[in-house]
């Protein structure tokens, strides 16, 4: 049996999936000031009157992270920066303990200047003396030579609990993601690790022995042990649950497009072929894109809650919610109070729904039938107007090579699968669009995606054999190699040490690490040859442990 | 989070599976550092920088001002039509509003591509700058454009294409070209007899440095375009003047070039030529960008400024102060052509072109109607080593009654006697572009 728990930002699921499906569900509203509490009562609930014995894998999704990193509640951090010729680095400067040191790397990984140790020096005694206990180093081009950050982090080594190092994180190139990710990934450190003794705890407690892992924004998991040393990747992972959730229970092989249509806001999710598209760069969050890989994903003001008001005869819904909907124990009618008076809905209190659409049709000399049948339209057209322009952005992604740039390929969007609470109901309406499909289970989607999400994981290799070195920055790899070091040798040994790597860790290898990117030019010096720039990217795919396609056929369609 | 002061758009098309040659400076990786280091900044995350991908340039785009011959097709690949294509994006996101200006990082380059193409000379084929500038006029109905070509090599393609054109100003700067590919550029070379003064030609002396630079900005470039009110001003934005580039003998910097950048303040910035792959590229590329988008530029300083950057000596100041005079006297009262016909009457000139990449020798004989009305009806006659006789005849864009019937007249006479191979006619301000033979 799988457990997946996923403690939203409103409601925490949880299911308990065993051969013959989903054996049980649990649905409740999140407690915001004891996410501890929601994950117990979840485990709880969803395992009484099973054999937890039998349960092989636990995946969590929490917004423990998250919060912390919104609502600010972070632990005071000490940054150290180096970053060379560029951008003033103070524009990267997050908390009030940072510190901008002399020091720089270029592109290629050549030191150009020393990093200045005794400024490093000073800065960590002022740290010390206001009491910080964590810190993040980082310098510009560190996936390329990790040295600055090395030499940060060794000095600091004495005075801290944790030191996150910005290679570590991603091969990727961005410094100021690579300044917000380390800088966010030591802030939640101490809240999210005691918080995870504590889940661990009480998944003991309660007899499990199955291994436990986090789930990612990028719709798959890491092990838990490997999420203690970066809880960053633990941001915003609720959405991809969703997204990974209808993988689990349609059969998706074309280009399609998924919504997820919730009570403040409508997530639009694009899928090409079959597979979910992922963000090129990372994540944002707070304000600050961050390296942290995810799905791609865009969250629209329109859900069942979306306030309706009536200008000037233009109907309108959301973006503003104004508490929940009539049906739901609210003041003002919102878009399910529409949906359920035109019958296509059936949510809480239809009689209140009713009331509340009569009164505002009423107050702006309307029929109510035309008021909700407009706001039903207005909320379709403003869905499939964010479609539109999410396939437009995706459409027109820039692209580096000819090949790519002639022989590119479109998506074009065959199916849509809606879940959500009003998803019936906005089908319905969507219909003659393209084809339109509400699976089975659409409630708990997201647990459903959380318990059967595989663990995924990303690096690149970097080899440089004119400076005679190969990096892989974040499994902390770093080799010496001859000018012989090949194309054919950069593939091998991305894909064995990845695969070490993840055996070594506790990651589920079972689907292997894949090529992604592979790229080599010559370099020239002037004239002459200085040697070979290899990049190779590998990863090991968002997918799912099994999946439910036999057991929960579409629904309305 | 950084703001742009300035919106801008960034059209950036590195072709890493393109290359002239495999040990040619136009090789696949030439953007590959600069691309790390635009990303390593975080560039495409700032708000106000959008990044566009290229539109691919028809054959309808290359024939409204070049001859190619025996066609389109022959002379351009993919890459060429990209690289022109992302100029045309760039103008796109600029005239309709979408930025408020933009830079396209493309390759292969343009500007040594003159009207007629029989191939690849000085890296180029077709024209990116002159293919997006006739497209602006046609789309968008402007008129005066003024490109500053900042390239270390004379821009002749550029100049060849607007030598008759008097609504275009065309300024270069760049290594004096006695000493340096083409060889042309010349003070004397200031415009055929229907736009005199509408070319001008700053040819520096070998080493000019940042001072340098910035002193012909200030002193003869802004002076000049201030007095011609171009509606759109284009920067040829060549990196081969930076103290790193292995095929030239300049002396500038990283920051020079964005300083240059923001006293030109151009609409469209296109990417020409620079071979310091390592050294200058990145630096200059970013340079360029935060200058465009109006975000502080001063700490972008190449690693090994201090050792191998040196300022300018006293010679070559004095040097460069001394152009002022004739380069301000070329544009604010230029000599007159002695060989001028009289109006209604053509303006020949014998060209021979050598096309260095593609080892091809054109003869051409060039003929300009004398008009008073519009730039005056062209009729080129070109032979190469590669292609037999063929014609090309251009009604210009704007072109008066008489040159419309002229360039007619000329067309119905070319193909009528067997002197061409291939006839190429573009009528523009009917907007035909057709082509005869073989």
């Amino acid at each position: 049996m799988l457990l997946g728990i996923d403690v939203g930002g409103t409601h925490t699921d949880a299911v308990l999936v065993g051969d013959e499906g989903v054996l049980k569900s649990f649905k409740t509203r999140t407690d915001r000031g004891n996410l501890l509490g929601s994950v117990t009562t979840a485990l709880a609930e969803v395992t009484s009157g099973f054999d937890v014995k039998k349960i092989t894998n636990i995946n969590l999704s929490t917004t423990l992270s998250t919060n912390a990193i919104v609502e600010q509640k972070l632990e005071k951090t000490g940054l150290f920066i180096s970053s060379g010729p560029g951008i003033n680095p103070e524009n990267f400067i997050m908390g009030d303990c940072a510190f901008v040191v002399p020091g720089s790397i270029d592109h290629r990984g050549t030191e150009t200047l020393k990093i200045d140790m005794k400024m490093v020096q000073n800065g960590l005694s002022e740290c010390k003396a206001n009491g910080v206990r964590v810190y993040a180093a980082v310098s510009k081009f560190s996936t390329r030579n990790k040295d600055h950050e090395e030499q940060m982090a060794s000095a600091a080594a004495g005075q801290s609990d944790f030191i996150t190092q910005g290679y570590r994180l991603s091969s990727q190139l961005s410094f100021p993601r690579r300044v917000a990710t380390a800088y966010y990934n030591s802030a939640v450190w101490r809240i999210y690790n005691s918080f995870t003794d504590a889940v661990m705890k009480a998944v003991s407690q309660s007899g499990i022995s199955a291994p436990v892992n986090i789930l990612k924004a990028d719709g798959g998991t890491m092990p838990v042990q490997v999420s203690r040393d970066i809880p960053v990747e633990s941001i915003l992972s609720g959405p991809a649950a969703s997204i990974m959730g209808i993988i689990a229970l349609c059969d998706i092989d074309h280009d399609s497009v998924i919504l997820d249509i919730g009570g403040t806001t409508t997530d639009i999710a694009v899928f090409a072929s079959g597979a979910p598209l992922i963000e090129r760069e990372g994540i944002k969050l707070g304000g600050s894109p961050t390296l942290v890989r995810s799905l791609q994903n865009r969250s629209i003001g329109i859900g069942g809650d979306s306030v309706l008001a009536v200008t000037e005869g233009n109907v309108t819904a959301g973006p503003e919610r104004k508490g929940p909907c009539m049906a739901d124990g609210g003041d003002v009618p919102a878009l399910i109070d529409a949906l359920n008076f035109l019958g296509t809905s059936d949510f809480g209190d239809t009689a209140r729904s009713n009331d509340g659409i009569r009164q505002l049709a009423a107050s702006a000399k309307m029929k109510p039938e035309l008021l909700a049948q407009q706001a039903l339209e207005y909320a379709v057209a403003t869905i499939r107007r964010a479609i539109d322009s999410m396939l437009e952005e995706i459409n027109s992604k820039p692209v580096y090579t000819i090949h790519e740039m002639l022989e590119g390929k479109k998506i074009v969007p065959e199916k849509i699968y809606i879940i959500g609470g009003p998803a019936r109901a906005v089908a319905k309406a969507m219909t003659g669009m393209s084809e339109i499909t509400v699976p089975e289970y659409f409630e708990v989607a997201n647990a459903i995606g959380a318990a059967l999400a595989r663990t995924t994981f990303e690096t690149e290799l970097f080899s440089d054999t004119g400076r005679g070195v190969m990096t892989m920055p974040n499994l902390g790899i770093e080799e010496r190699v001859d000018r012989r070091y090949s194309i054919e040798d950069a593939k091998h040994d991305a894909l064995e040490h990845t695969r070490r790597f993840m055996e070594k860790t506790g990651y589920d290898t079972s689907a292997g690490p894949e090529l992604v990117e592979v790229s080599a030019f010559r370099i020239l010096n002037d004239y002459s040859s200085s040697g070979c720039d290899i990049r190779v990217k590998c990863q090991v795919k968002p997918g799912l442990i099994k999946n439910l396609h036999a057991k929960a056929k579409g629904g309305a369609k | 989070m950084i703001k742009a002061e300035k919106s801008l758009g960034l059209v950036f098309f590195p072709a890493f599976d393109w290359a002239i040659s495999p040990t040619h400076p136009e090789r696949e990786e030439r953007l590959l550092y600069t691309q790390d280091q635009l990303r390593e900044e975080g560039i495409f995350d700032i708000e106000g920088i959008t990044e566009f991908k290229p539109d691919i340039a028809t054959e309808e785009d290359v024939m409204r001002l070049h001859f190619c011959f025996p066609d389109v097709a022959s002379v351009t690949t993919g890459s060429h039509l990209i690289s022109a294509g992302g100029a045309l994006r760039a103008a796109r996101a600029v005239m309709d509003g979408e930025v408020k200006s933009a830079f396209a990082l493309v390759r292969p380059p343009g500007h040594h591509a003159m009207k007629c193409v029989h191939g690849n000379r000085g890296f180029c084929n077709i024209n990116n700058e002159a293919v997006m500038i006739e497209y602006i006029r046609e789309k968008y109905g402007k008129r005066k454009i003024a490109i500053v070509d900042t390239d270390c090599h004379h821009g002749d393609g550029t100049q060849d294409i607007y030598w008759h054109d008097p609504d275009v100003l065309f300024i270069s700067l760049h290594q004096d070209g006695r000493t340096l590919y083409p060889g042309s550029g010349h003070l004397r070379e200031l415009g055929g007899p229907n736009a005199r003064g509408k070319t001008i030609n700053i040819p520096l002396p070998p080493n000019t440095s940042e001072e340098g630079f910035i002193y012909t900005i200030d002193s003869m470039v802004l002076p000049i375009l201030e007095h011609f009110k171009p509606e759109v001003i284009i920067n040829s934005a060549g990196q081969d003047n930076h103290y790193t580039d292995p095929i030239t003998n300049m002396n500038f910097t990283a920051h020079g070039y964005a300083l240059l950048n923001e006293k030109l303040n151009p609409h469209i910035a296109v990417l020409e030529g620079g071979y310091s792959v390592q050294g200058a590229l990145p630096y200059v590329n970013l340079g360029i960008v935060l200058a465009m988008a109006g975000i502080d530029y001063s700490h972008v300083k190449e690693p090994d400024y201090d050792i191998n950057y040196n300022p300018q000596d006293d010679d070559i100041t004095a040097y460069i102060k001394k152009l002022r005079e004739p380069v301000l006297a070329n544009y604010f009262s230029p000599a007159p052509d002695t060989d001028r016909p009289a109006t209604g009457q053509y303006y020949t000139r014998h060209k021979n072109i050598y096309y260095d990449t593609d080892g091809i020798q054109e003869s051409q004989r060039e003929h300009v109607m004398m008009c008073n009305d519009c730039r005056g009806v062209i009729m080129i006659e070109s032979s190469s080593s590669v292609n037999p006789p063929g014609a090309g005849i251009e009604i210009p864009v704007f072109g008066c009654k008489r040159c419309r019937d002229e360039g007619y007249r000329l067309l119905k006479e070319a193909r009528a006697s067997n002197n061409f191979v291939t006839v190429q006619f573009t009528d523009r301000v009917n907007r035909v572009y057709e082509r005869y033979g073989a």
